[in-house]
């Protein structure tokens, strides 16, 4: 195989159907950078949650002596003696203040001067409990609130709930919204090597007629499709690189105790958008040669 | 090197309406036979040629080709059987925005030859076919049968064991015509075996090779140094 005929088959064919190729790449970029914005928005969703109140859904957080009397020793083990034997617990453990704080360093690495402004003592020590059914937190709130030491009973995943029914519209939006800009992307290439191989149908007939291989007549006008593809791809990387860290860190100023996603996030779904920007392109060129090239 | 089995090809016209090109047709060509296919027009020739390169595929009968069967070839195979086969047309079929030497080396290429065979080989045919001043004019530069001649050479480039020509000089006038033929005869003088579907008369009468008549899809004549019709 002549790689060099290959490839400059190709890019005459793209320079000669000019306006096809902008609009195929523009149509890929649009897919793509919807596409990426739907994973970044995934990821954030799960780097928020994980990290942010992990698999619990009540916090109980306890008394330090700052608004209510501190906990002492004895009240503390009689409430986790309690919740361990509720019914509608599932597990619980105790986070010490020491524990809180480092989980906030930890969370908040890339963000010295939150860190800085937190006192090591100021954040509570808590019983992190996780229900058998998340639906059954006014039991424990009822249960549990008047406890002495006691200081509020949180539901975090009533918190987190609003969050996240508010993300995933947004994403299955972009998603739905891509996957549509993708088939019709892949038509759009389809067509533009159907057209492309129709113009070059006599070059065609007399490779075929001289025994050129099948692979060796498509191949430049998958690699047609496959460099505007990825192109494409290129094209919604870059868009995404220079658009989302900026308006994570605009929302890190309004959100604060939010971990967000950054530039590394963006970096790191470049390949799988290359990926995706060439293989609809190649499984869209060789769909629209199938039957127009055949021997 | 050539045989037909009682091959028949029919061809759909939209609807039931079926057209019969080749009726349980036989024909045997020996390896370095010259073989006219003759016949009016629609009598089945083009459809013959066009069964043996597989561009057509019979509805019955066998044909082999080169050692081939056709009928089994795994069409992923096609591509080498036309190796063993040039092919020359009443149009010339050359590429237009591609100079005479381009043309003829576009057959090697794109089967993969190197470029050093390609200096070696090429000037070589266009010698062969009487164009080595013309290898950098563009088709439109030349007559009509210098361009049926660059169409030889690159059907004979690769060195093909079979040479079909449909109708090569159906587009030329007489006095080209016998240059063509002599083409031709020097190209089945190497070993090739040449089969040439034509209704030119003189031509025919001229070469006194074999003859196989075509009509209606009928093979109604096969006749070793034949004329084109029967006297009288
Ligand atoms: N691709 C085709 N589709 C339908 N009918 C065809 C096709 N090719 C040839 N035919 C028909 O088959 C018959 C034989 O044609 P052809 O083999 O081209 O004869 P010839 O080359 O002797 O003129 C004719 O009636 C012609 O109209
Ligand atoms: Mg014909």
């Amino acid at each position: 195989m002549r790689w060099i005929y290959v490839l400059t088959e190709a890019l005459k064919g793209l320079r000669r159907n000019l306006m096809m190729t902008v609009a195929v790449i523009l149509s890929v970029t649009v897919s793509l950078t919807l596409l990426g914005a739907s994973l970044l928005l995934s990821e954030q969703v799960e780097l928020a949650t994980d990290d942010w109140v992990g698999q619990v859904e009540v916090s109980i957080f306890l008394c330090d002596g700052r608004t209510c009397p501190e906990i002492t020793e004895e009240q503390r083990e009689q409430l986790e003696t309690d919740l361990e034997e509720h019914q509608v617990v599932e597990e619980v453990f105790y986070e010490s203040k020491q524990e809180a704080y480092d989980r906030f360093v930890e969370l908040f690495s890339d963000q010295p001067n939150l860190i800085e402004s937190v006192d090591a003592d100021v954040l509570p020590a808590s019983f992190r409990v996780r229900l058998q059914n998340p639906q059954l937190f006014a039991v424990i709130a009822d249960e549990f609130a008047a406890y002495p030491g006691v200081e509020e009973i949180v539901d975090q995943r009533q918190v987190l709930d609003q969050f996240l029914r508010f993300t995933n519209v947004i994403r299955n939006a972009a998603l739905i919204v891509a996957v549509i800009q993708l088939v019709a992307a892949g038509v759009l290439i389809a067509n533009t090597i159907r057209v492309a191989a129709f113009a070059r149908r006599e070059q065609t007939s007399i490779m075929k007629l001289v025994g050129a291989s099948n692979w060796y007549i498509r191949l430049p006008f998958v690699m047609e499709g496959v460099f505007a593809g990825v192109l494409g791809a290129l094209v919604s990387w870059g868009l995404l690189w220079a658009s989302v860290p900026r308006v994570a860190a605009q929302l890190r100023q309004e959100i604060e105790l939010m971990p967000f996603i950054g530039a590394s996030e963006v970096i790191a779904i470049g390949p799988l958008l290359l990926a995706s920007g060439a293989g609809i392109a190649a499984l869209a060129s060789v769909l629209a040669l199938r039957r127009f090239l055949d021997v | 090197m050539i045989r037909l089995q009682n091959v028949t090809k029919t061809y759909k016209r939209g609807g039931d309406d079926e057209v019969v090109a080749l009726d349980d047709v036989s024909i045997d060509v020996d390896k370095g036979e010259f073989v006219f296919v003759v016949g009016p027009s629609g009598s089945g020739k083009s459809t013959f040629m066009r069964l043996l390169t597989r561009e057509q595929f019979p509805d019955e009968g066998e044909i082999w080709v080169a050692g081939k069967n056709l009928v089994s070839l795994r069409s992923w195979k096609v591509p080498m059987l036309r190796r063993e086969i040039g092919y020359v047309f009443q149009d010339f079929k050359l590429l237009p925005n591609k100079t005479v030497y381009e043309n003829v080396a576009f057959a090697m290429e794109v089967i993969g030859k190197s470029r050093r065979e390609i200096e070696r080989r090429v000037p070589e045919v266009l010698e062969l076919v009487g164009l080595e001043g013309k290898a950098q004019a563009l088709p439109h530069e030349l007559s009509g049968g210098q361009q049926q001649r660059v169409s030889v050479a690159r059907a004979f480039v690769n060195n093909p064991r079979i040479l079909l020509c449909d109708e090569p000089t159906g587009n030329l006038d007489p006095t080209t015509s016998v240059g063509i033929m002599k083409l031709l005869d020097r190209i089945n003088r190497t070993g090739a075996t040449v089969v040439m579907a034509t209704h030119d008369q003189h031509i025919v009468d001229s070469m006194r090779r074999r003859v196989i008549e075509l009509e209606n899809g009928h093979v109604v004549r096969d006749q070793s140094r034949g004329v084109y019709g029967y006297a009288g």
